[in-house]
């Protein structure tokens, strides 16, 4: 729960009004003048005693708190208006990613889009989010799902498309849907969308940016044209196709439906394989440690990669110097990256090197320079010795490990 | 190899330079011959739907694939905007190979990436997207073992029956280079394809990319402080925060991996 | 019969059989040079051969003087005493002048060879020992033999002195010299230098190197050919099989050579052994020189058949060179090892798709994009948005400009932000001098140096071909270019391709315009500066002299390093060596920036993009790296020229129309 600060404009204006009965009992704080000084209010300060004189506390106990012009926030969380949609003239119908069971910003902008289909020339549609597998995401009201249709049983924690696609003809078959929407993503959405397109013969609008109207506008030659088209029943849509829900709530019914079960599947899931984060390329690694002729110490830089997961990037100059192979180095010269986290040791960002991480999301530096272009770039900069920080960072991260595994035995017992 | 049995044809496009908009072998094509060559070396068999344009730089594109080393590249000739998936479909259906290898999309043209899907239907195979690998074939049990590329370098493993259509991710070994000498010597071979068209399409308007306006970070404000909040803060990115000393940077750094959900 | 009765008698049938068997080993290793391709017979350079050895051989035997007088005596002794030896003992000519002279001759020769043996006691380790060890000896036996032979002759001595002792000793000391100074010359001995020599310096594939010319430009293929570069010995041209032949193992291109002093898999020297071994088969182990750092002698071998890149000589060997010339430069014999080294880049580049490093993604990039890095041509202009030039065809004014004096190129510097900055101040310099100047704006290309040098000749004659038509559709009087690396090509590359333009070099632009007072310079500032020679301006082009001069001008004195003009160290940036990226013990541009400090400069001043880059590269601290226009611009005494720019652009315009 935020504590947010929650603006009182009647009380405000009492305090702004000396002339309001209820202004002394209102008006606490540093209070400015016109000009901008600072003014002290004598009539406040004190209070009425019980025989009618005015008496002044000294000793700090009965001070006001700063209730007066504040309500709190946890008072009042927003109740959004609830969207219902009792007799749905037509479906809609969104096929949900959900990343470990939970939605993601592609997700819900697929929701929106589905709003707008349903909502648009007078509306009167319901969007049917399909949740395959554990679902444990419980805002789904809030991203605008009217009606769900959520399949669950142990082999849908698996990768088995065949199976979706084929549950997914039936749901259309009965439901008859205006449209269908799917993310089209790498999590599991652009190959269910295309499986389902097959299956029924459709030719799906891919890459799906905008709605206008009758028409959309699709990303086609690989992100290099766009293609304007009429609508077509089943939309494979990009990420903020549409903003994602927000001002309404919806009903999230849930409506029951049997999965039938699939004979002839040919795909079968073995599961993820470990990868060992260096043999992750360098420009699809989400997460990097690069060090940079800052470092003395490579045997602790390499253990700390281990210890936090990480892949190793190495600046031109520890390559040139033989601390790192060739194909670790990142920078225009190198490698372009796109990690979430970026961590530099002892880099201080030449220009070529900040090239090349120019997509990375969070960047910290570690460097004893605080005055390096490395620092300016990142989000959080430590500045000392990298030695001493990778080393307390171990610790730390190991500390953690531990924690968090006695807590799992506990659990457990 | 042990793979000599196994058929295998790769599909090839004419890509194009993401930048200069010039012909170019196709990057996961590419890619899907090379995974191709690394199965099943010379066997393999390599199938581009349409003529050889008179045009010298499309030429020159798909001699690019018989650089890497093929010995010849089948034409498929078909009418322009025909359905190259029906003429496809309809070639491969007597060829009855074991496995097909594609992009994941194309390069150009609508670039919806259904063609594989598509093929897959027409044929009754299955259907592998997005695969960095193919780990071992088993021709007895008719089942191979493949690698499934997912995002942030992660591999899901996945067995399939035989015969399959695959499409190959970037994540797959970068395809070896294309040398001007075999490029040249290479051979096309031609085969007529049957004419099925494609009338949508052409209905369709086409222009170049926009940007697409950056979203703002929307705090859907409940409050009015929220949303001067939000109008106001600092851009990201914009100078960060500069910790001193060896316990807080260490905690500060901790603190961020914690938030992003990496240790 | 006396003992001198029987040893001219001797002698006589000794030295014939000697010369026959000489002249049938001479048959054999020309047989084995015409195994390898046609290749235009230069027979008029036959004819110069003394002149090319007297002039052009010694002036580079000459930058070593002891070794340069050693040869002397040592040479001319030998060839006087041959033709003497054969004149009085094969034809009989019993002349007393002869005899004098041929004793004269063989002391000569076995002064010389005293000097060849003390170089020998304690050698540098760019000599090759092995048979080369045997050398002096050789020689001094041959010599003194002669010599000891003679003096009865002229009677100094009475006859017969010393005996059958004598005699039998002096047989045997002219068995030896002649097996190795007569046999040994064209059955493969060390005296084999002097006959492939000869020939060599004849029947060279660039003529035009001689007598003081300079023939520096790749050789063109035909793409259309079978194969495409050298895969086998016998696919070298036969006078580059000749032209190893001719290699004396004397070191010098290992001594220059920036890659083998880098510790990366190359030695000049080794490599052109190697393809004498290939083109006559056999192994490396008797190779008795230093190796290519990192790889054994003697786990390799060879044959005229036989694919050359990891049999004979590994790839990395290949790829380590940054075509830098110092070798060729360097060698007495006139080798061309560049020529070589590319010859069998192309077979592995065209043929095998095996560049290594980044090779094969920049020349992709090459034929997608016109540039090395992938970058949208059509971005190629945007350096220069406020700079307002005038771009060659048809501009935004709906003008179209097909004529200025000067065409200046741009290069590939116009996507690197370092080197912009020198584009920046050679704009403003060329507007200072009122010089009326356009670009070709988008419509330039790569000049094809990278993908030449890195064997892909197919992309280099698109790109020159397109940079060729482009600058056809335009009048202009000359080319000027920051960068040497197009500089060279277009000047001594284009040309097979049909265009042949006046190309200058900044620097030697600049000059001229200084010379003849259109930019002034402050010369009042002084700089602790140093001038690093880029290869491709100078040994590609002879030009050391433009850049000096631009700098004195400026006040400067140049504190020279050790290594600089045409024995300049390589900054390590040429012939796509920062692409192939074949790892050393150390970096070519950080030995390099040591040279620069050991001068105590705080500047060194270049003049080419690569150099800048590559120089920049090396970690700081370390002195500044400036290009000359740079330098010029700051020491620019404007004012002589008042409102350069509008009144540039308004001439341009009026020159356009
Ligand atoms: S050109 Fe330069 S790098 Fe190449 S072999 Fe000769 S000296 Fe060495
Ligand atoms: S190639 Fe030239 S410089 Fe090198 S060792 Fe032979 S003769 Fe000497």
């Amino acid at each position: 729960m935020s504590e947010l600060f929650r603006r009182d404009p009647r009380a405000q204006w009492i305090a702004r009004n000396r002339l309001h009965p209820m202004h002394q009992a209102l008006v606490i704080g540093p209070v400015f003048g016109p000009s901008g000084l600072l003014r002290k209010n004598l009539h406040i300060i004190g209070f009425i005693g019980p025989n009618g004189l005015k008496r002044i506390d000294r000793s700090g106990a009965s001070n006001d708190s700063e209730q007066g012009s504040r309500r709190s926030a946890t008072a009042s969380e927003v109740i959004l208006p609830l969207h219902q949609v009792v007799e749905p003239a037509f479906y809609i119908v969104v096929v949900l990613d959900l990343v470990s069971g939970r939605l993601n910003g592609h997700d819900k902008d697929t929701l929106g889009l589905a709003q707008q289909l349903a909502n648009r020339n007078n509306g009167g549609g319901a969007v049917v989010a399909i949740a395959f597998g554990e679902l444990k995401d419980d805002s789904l009201n809030k991203a605008g799902v009217d009606r769900l249709i959520h399949i669950n049983d142990e082999q849908y924690a698996h990768y088995n498309p065949e199976q979706r696609c084929n549950d997914l003809q039936g749901i259309i078959g009965e439901l008859e849907p205006q449209h269908i929407l799917l993310p089209d993503s790498i999590n599991g959405g652009g190959d269910l969308g295309r499986r389902l397109a097959a299956a029924l013969q459709q030719r799906p609008a891919c890459g799906v940016w905008k709605l206008n109207d009758d028409t959309v506008i699709c990303r086609g030659s690989a992100g290099k044209r766009d293609i304007t088209r009429p609508l077509s029943k089943l939309l494979l849509v990009m990420e903020e196709c549409s903003e994602p829900i927000s001002e309404t709530r919806h009903e999230n019914i849930l409506m029951s439906q049997a999965s039938s079960p699939l004979a002839n599947g040919k795909l079968f899931d073995q599961g993820n394989i470990s990868v060992d984060p260096n043999a992750i390329p360098l420009a699809e690694a989400g997460f990097i440690l690069s060090g940079g002729n800052g470092i003395n110490d490579w045997e602790q830089f390499h253990h700390t990669a281990s210890v936090l997961g990480a892949t190793e990037g190495a600046s031109r100059v520890a390559v040139d110097d033989g601390n790192m192979p060739r194909e670790r180095q990142v920078g225009a010269t190198g490698t372009w990256v796109t990690a979430q986290v970026y961590i530099a040791v002892g880099i201080s960002g030449a220009i070529q090197h900040m090239q090349g991480i120019g997509q990375c999301d969070k960047v910290v530096a570690i460097n004893t320079d605080e005055g390096c272009d490395m620092v300016k770039r990142a989000d959080i900069s430590a500045i000392g010795d990298s030695t001493e920080i990778l080393a307390r960072l171990v610790e730390l991260v190991e500390q953690r490990k531990q924690a968090k595994q006695t807590n799992n035995e506990g659990d457990d017992k | 190899m042990s793979n000599n049995n196994l058929s295998v044809i790769s599909l090839v496009s004419i890509g194009e330079h993401p930048t200069s908009r010039r012909p170019r072998r196709a990057e996961q094509d590419a890619r899907a011959i090379e995974l191709g060559i690394k199965l099943v070396g010379d066997n393999l068999q390599t199938l581009h739907a349409g003529e050889l344009s008179d045009d010298d730089s499309q030429q020159t594109a798909l001699r690019s694939y018989l650089g890497m080393g093929l010995a010849e590249i089948n034409l498929l000739e078909m009418p322009e905007n025909s359905d190259a998936v029906l003429v496809i479909a309809e070639h491969l259906k007597q060829k009855k190979p074991d496995i097909i290898l594609t992009g994941v999309r194309a390069e150009n043209g609508e670039s919806s990436g259904m063609l594989p899907y598509l093929l897959a239907e027409q044929l009754g195979m299955a259907m592998v997207t997005s695969i960095a690998e193919i780990l071992s074939v088993d021709e007895v049990n008719k089942q191979a073992e493949v690698l499934q590329a997912l995002p942030r370098g992660q591999r899901r493993k996945l067995k399939v029956d035989l015969p399959f259509i695959a499409s190959v991710d970037m994540a797959a070994a970068l395809p070896r280079q294309s040398a001007f000498g075999p490029a040249r010597r290479g051979q096309f071979e031609e085969i007529l394809g049957t004419s099925f068209t494609d009338q949508e399409s052409s209905e369709w308007q086409t222009a170049d990319a926009k940007k697409r306006p950056k979203r703002l970070k929307i705090i859907k404000a409940k409050t009015a402080a929220d949303r001067f909040k939000a109008a106001t803060a600092k851009a990201s990115g914009g100078g960060g925060k500069v910790v001193h000393g060896v316990e807080e940077s260490a905690q500060a750094i901790l603190d961020l991996l914690v938030e992003e959900g990496l240790v | 019969m006396s003992s001198s009765e029987f040893l001219s008698q001797f002698l006589f049938t000794l030295i014939s059989f000697a010369l026959l068997l000489m002249l049938v080993g001479a048959v054999k290793r020309m047989l084995l040079w015409s195994q390898g391709q046609s290749s235009t017979i230069h027979w008029l350079g036959l004819l110069q051969i003394p002149r090319r050895y007297l002039v052009d051989l010694h002036h580079v035997v000459a930058r070593d003087k002891y070794m340069s007088n050693t040869h002397v005596a040592t040479a001319g002794g030998f060839v006087l005493s041959s033709i003497l030896i054969v004149l009085l003992y094969v034809f009989q000519l019993k002349l007393q002048i002869l005899t004098w002279a041929l004793l004269g001759s063989s002391l000569l020769m076995f002064v010389g060879s005293i000097f060849v043996m003390i170089r020998r006691r304690n050698p540098p380790p760019n000599l090759s020992l092995g048979q080369w060890q045997r050398l002096p000896k050789s020689l001094m036996v041959f010599s003194l033999s002669f010599f000891i032979l003679t003096l009865p002759a002229t009677g100094i001595l009475p006859s017969d002195t010393g005996g059958w002792l004598l005699a039998l000793l002096l047989v045997a000391g002219i068995i030896w010299g002649i097996g190795e100074m007569f046999c040994g010359m064209t059955w493969g001995g060390p005296m084999k230098h002097a006959f492939a020599g000869a020939l060599h310096l004849g029947l060279h594939r660039r003529q035009e190197r001689f007598g003081g010319g300079q023939s520096t430009g790749l050789k063109a293929i035909d793409l259309s050919s079978k194969k495409l570069g050298v895969e086998k010995p016998i696919d070298f041209k036969w006078n580059q099989l000749l032209s190893f032949d001719a290699c004396v193992e004397c070191g010098r291109c290992e001594n220059n050579c920036p890659a083998f002093a880098a510790g990366q898999p190359l030695n000049p020297k080794k490599l052109i052994q190697d393809m004498v071994i290939g083109m006559a088969g056999g192994d490396d182990a008797k190779f008795a020189g230093s190796p290519y750092p990192g790889i054994k002698v003697g786990t390799h071998k060879g044959g005229a058949i036989i694919p050359i890149v990891n049999v004979l000589v590994e790839s990395d060997t290949l790829w380590s060179c940054t075509t830098c010339r110092a070798c060729v430069d360097a060698c007495p014999m006139m080798i061309e090892h560049v020529d070589a080294i590319v010859d069998m880049r192309r077979f592995e580049t065209m043929e095998k798709g095996q560049t290594p490093g980044k090779g094969s993604e920049i020349l992709e990039n090459l034929s997608a994009t016109d540039n090395p890095n992938g970058f949208a041509p059509s971005t190629r202009m945007n350096w220069a948005a406020d700079q307002n030039l005038t771009v060659f065809g048809h501009n935004e004014k709906k003008q179209e400009v097909t004529q200025a004096d000067v065409l200046l190129w741009v290069g590939d510097a116009a996507f690197d932000m370092r080197n912009q900055r020198t584009l920046r101040a050679m704009i403003k310099l060329l507007r200072a001098a009122k010089v009326n100047f356009a670009v070709l704006g988008d419509a330039e290309c790569d000049s094809g140096d990278l993908a030449r040098r890195l064997g892909d000749e197919a992309t280099f004659q698109r790109l020159a071909n397109s940079n060729i038509s482009t600058m056809n559709k335009y009048k202009f009087n000359t080319i000027v270019t920051a960068d040497p690396h197009a500089f060279h090509c277009i000047k001594n590359e284009y040309g097979e391709f049909g265009g042949n333009y006046n190309v200058m070099h900044h620097t030697g632009f600049f000059a001229e315009l200084v010379s003849q007072q259109k930019i002034k310079l402050d010369n009042s500032k002084e700089l602790a500066l140093t001038y690093h020679d880029p290869c491709y301006l100078g040994r590609y082009n002879g030009e050391y002299d433009a850049p000096r001069f631009l700098l004195e001008s400026m006040g400067v004195k140049i504190k020279e390093m050790d290594r600089s003009k045409s024995t300049a160290r390589c900054c390590g940036g040429g012939g796509g060596a920062p692409v192939t990226d074949i790892p050393g013990k150390q970096r070519i541009p950080d030995m390099r920036m040591a040279d620069v400090i050991e001068t105590k400069a705080e500047i060194v001043a270049v003049a080419c993009p690569g150099c800048s880059a590559m120089l920049e590269g090396v970690v700081e601290p370390r002195p500044e790296v400036k290009d000359i226009a740079e330098l010029m611009l700051d020491a620019l005494i404007e004012g002589v020229v008042e409102d350069t720019a509008e009144v540039v652009v308004e001439d341009m315009v009026g020159g356009a129309v």
